[in-house]
């Protein structure tokens, strides 16, 4: 009791002089962030941080005192909200109250940042311009940001993002699973009926209205997900429409699908949709008995094994577009055409003309991913490489083709450079470490499921309605088919730093890269087994990744890094290798560069592919056909895409090939150059300054293919 | 010469009981046990996607590889006898994997 007496007495006090206090005229005027400017009242803080915090009522009052002292002797002319906040975490801090402190802290962007933002171009993500829609997004995910690394992330896992140990990918999307492949199939069985939409559009009749249910879903989709929107099999899904249509009207529709794609920048951010398009020659063998859904919605009475040939006249003519490339002869950048090469493609009908017409493409363009679903393999492939390998399952609701949609719901990428540098040539050091942060990659997949898992509580009230929308008996989003990637960056460089060579450099070296993969391999199987999720890993594709891992290491292990970093330090335009590929500016045979990477890609089960630099290079297309052919035949190389470069004139429109200085038509010095960023083509004048660095580097194999 | 191998598959484990795979110098690598470093060997000779179908898969001194479990047992029958080394014939023969375990995972 003689303990009691006196923290009543306090209490007594403390209340006294709330009460007293509670009197004050301060004649004092705060701008609030609801718009409005209100007098001053003491409560108000005392009100947040009871809502805010667990601190208790009298320590909350005393703060808001403190606060109101420092106010009123201050002098101040204008008073805001953020300012009373930041005093009042200040005091937090005094009291040594931090938990207290990171719940009550605003999220926000300093008037200097946003000053900055509205005029210069954000150059994190290519495909993003620049204008009031980028700032917006820029403004957005910067705050959603913040929020995902105080708040979805424990700290931890949020240290080890900020510190550059990894990289949870789009924190500004928090709110968003990362991508999705479908098929079109539900569109036309549900047609266009989407929970926030003004109107209801029953299935398609004809296939223009088809093709703009599609591309108004793809937009509302990439409202929802932070990274590529992808369509299983296109053309067959296209097929059961096409039946009346004329080779020049399927053209056309071909045209609108490309330019509705590639023109619409109306996504977030003002961004073009980032869109993938599964195209088969074949019909796949999960899909032959499948009865077609066709106009209206109603079957045809027939199976997709039927449409075969209006499926290869949709994707014939689909090339002939990509071929002629936009109105200027430039490639179109989206939708992003992925061409499966299969055992039945080569037993179809007519393969060699089409492999023939899809590398002319690649050539002239390049348009073209060859993916390569060996032996019973069948995949859906979207983004820069990712790849859904279907199961037994998915091969079931292949049956009911609008059931198959697929969605990885984050993708964290490891620094593997930084864990050599740690190691320091000790092997069980080194892989103790890569155990550690996938561990830890892990852990932060947990906790963004978790949250998507609330979010996707709240059903069609909530955030992600169209998400939740259960046009089938499930929702749209299938939260426990999800998977969860595991990225890397810079096995080159881990494997340099370990081995004293890059991988490319002899059998040793690239032994030692095979076993950092089969190791990260077997923990994320692990992992995976014992908390129930999908972990796999994924080349990542390191756009703004490889970069920041760079900065980030030459400030905290300059000495280490300066030795295996690529690129140029002086200009600051440097770079880690993107995930596991090899140097890019090794003067390799691009046959034994596709052949030798092409080892690490059955370790990385959600995508992988290997680039053919082409420069100036304009390959023949049966040369180029016989690449394929060779690579499917006696590779084990998941995925290739052939880049040629160009260089548009801003003054004369036109398109030229290669990078130049001057435009080769009219001599303008205003130009931009055009090439494959990471997975897709876009404007070099966006890119960040670690691309530029490996731009620069990139061996462009232009005496290895003849021109023609 | 190596054979790669798994703990609970049945084709492996006959081989295994069948010849005395050491005596005739054929290296063992077990999948599936968490050792990257098999893991790693098999990717090297481009193998992964095969082993996700069958096991066991011999790779002989020239690289080339035989997963077909007739043609490896008979590769070894012949290993064994250049080598002048004894084998069991009292295995009962299995040619297929009855479980569906005889594939990594």
């Amino acid at each position: 009791m003689g303990v009691v007496m006196p923290l009543q007495k306090a209490m007594e006090k403390s209340f006294k002089q709330v009460t007293r206090d509670d009197s004050t005229d301060l004649a004092l005027f705060v701008r609030t962030s609801e718009e409005d400017i209100v007098g001053w009242k003491r409560q108000r803080i005392v009100d947040a941080l009871l809502r805010e915090t667990f601190i208790d009522r009298d320590t909350a009052e005393r703060i808001s005192i403190d606060v109101e002292k420092t106010v009123q002797t201050s002098n101040l002319k204008t008073v805001t909200g953020p300012l009373i906040r930041e005093l009042v975490n200040a005091r937090l801090l005094e009291l040594g109250l931090e938990e207290a402190r990171r719940m009550h802290t605003r999220l926000g962007v300093p008037l200097y940042d946003v000053d900055h933002l509205l005029v210069q171009h954000n150059k994190e993500n290519a495909n993003v311009p620049h204008g009031p829609e980028a700032t917006n997004l820029t403004l957005a995910e910067g705050i959603k940001k913040e929020y995902a690394l105080l708040h979805v992330f424990t700290t931890d896992v949020a240290d080890a993002h900020l510190s550059g140990d990894l990289h949870l990918h789009d924190l500004g999307f928090i709110d968003r699973p990362y991508c999705s492949g479908q098929s079109l199939e539900y569109v036309k069985k549900f047609g266009l009926n989407l929970p926030n939409s003004l109107a209801l559009a029953k299935p398609a009749k004809h296939a223009d209205v088809l093709l703009a249910h599609m591309v108004k879903f793809a937009a509302a989709l990439q409202s929802h997900f932070a990274g590529a929107i992808g369509w299983d099999a296109v053309n067959l899904f296209f097929a059961p429409y096409l039946e009346e249509m004329s080779d020049r009207e399927v053209k056309q529709l071909a045209q609108m699908l490309i330019y509705e794609f590639s023109q619409q920048a109306v996504a977030r951010g003002g961004q073009a949709i980032f869109s993938d398009i599964n195209v088969y020659w074949e019909v796949p063998k999960h899909f032959v008995d499948v009865p077609a859904i066709g106009p209206g919605g109603e079957y045809t009475g027939k199976t997709y094994g039927e449409y075969e040939k209006d499926a290869q006249r949709f994707a014939w003519a689909l090339f002939e577009v990509y071929k002629e490339g936009d109105g200027a002869g430039r490639p179109f950048f989206f939708p992003k055409p992925l061409v499966h090469i299969t055992e039945k493609f080569f037993k179809t009908e007519g393969h060699m003309d089409f492999l023939h017409h899809i590398c002319e493409v690649a050539s002239l363009k390049g348009n073209t991913y060859f993916v390569f679903d060996r032996g019973d393999t069948a995949k859906i492939s979207e983004c820069c490489r990712l790849s859904f390998k279907l199961d037994a399952s998915d091969l079931e609701d292949a049956k009911e083709p609008w059931r198959m949609r697929y969605s990885a719901l984050q993708n964290v990428t490891i620094n593997l450079p930084r864990l050599a540098y740690k190691a320091k040539g000790d092997d069980t050091k080194l892989f103790t470490l890569l155990t550690e942060r996938i561990k830890l990659a892990a852990k932060g997949h947990e906790q963004k499921k978790k949250f998507i898992e609330k979010l996707m509580g709240l059903g069609k009230g909530g955030p992600l309605a169209m998400l939740a929308m259960d046009l089938d008996g499930n929702s749209y989003l299938r939260l426990e088919r999800c998977s969860y990637l595991m990225g890397m960056v810079g096995l080159n460089e881990l494997v340099k730093v370990h081995t004293g060579e890059e991988l490319h450099d002899s059998e040793e070296s690239l032994k030692f890269g095979l076993k950092v993969i089969a190791h990260m391999n077997i923990v994320c199987n692990k992992m995976a087994e014992q908390l129930g999720m999908k972990f796999v890993l994924e080349q990542t594709p390191a756009e703004s990744t490889a970069y920041r891992f760079a900065k980030l290491d030459m400030a905290h292990h300059p000495e280490e890094t300066a030795r295996v970093i690529q690129g140029d330090m002086e200009s600051g335009e440097i770079y880690y290798t993107n995930s596991t590929l090899f140097n890019v500016g090794a003067k390799m045979n691009p046959i034994a560069r596709v052949e030798k990477e092409g080892l690490l890609h059955p370790l990385i089960e959600a995508g992988s592919i290997t680039h053919v630099w082409l420069g100036e290079a304009n390959p023949d297309k049966k040369a180029l056909a016989d690449f394929v052919i060779k690579t499917f035949r006696h590779t084990n190389n998941d995925q290739i895409a052939f880049s040629p470069e160009f260089t548009c004139c801003l003054d004369c429109g036109k398109t030229g090939r290669g990078i130049t200085e001057t435009c080769r038509y009219c001599g303008s010095a205003k130009i931009d150059g055009i090439t494959r960023i990471t997975g897709y083509f876009t404007k070099i004048s966006s890119w960040n300054k670690g691309k530029l660095g490996e731009l620069h580097d990139r061996y462009r194999n232009e005496e290895r293919f003849v021109r023609k | 010469m190596t054979l790669f191998t798994k703990p609970d598959c049945r084709l492996c484990d006959q081989l295994k009981r069948r010849f005395d795979l050491k005596g005739m110098e054929v290296d063992i690598e077990v999948l599936d046990t968490g050792d990257a470093g098999a893991l790693a060997h098999l990717a090297w000779h481009g193998l992964v996607e095969t082993a996700r179908k069958t096991l066991p898969i011999l790779v002989l001194d020239d690289s080339a590889t035989v997963d077909d479990f007739a043609d490896i047992e008979s590769l070894l029958i012949s290993r064994a006898e250049q080598r002048g080394l004894k084998y069991n014939d009292s295995v009962a023969p299995a040619v297929s994997c009855e479980t569906g375990v005889c594939a990594i995972n």
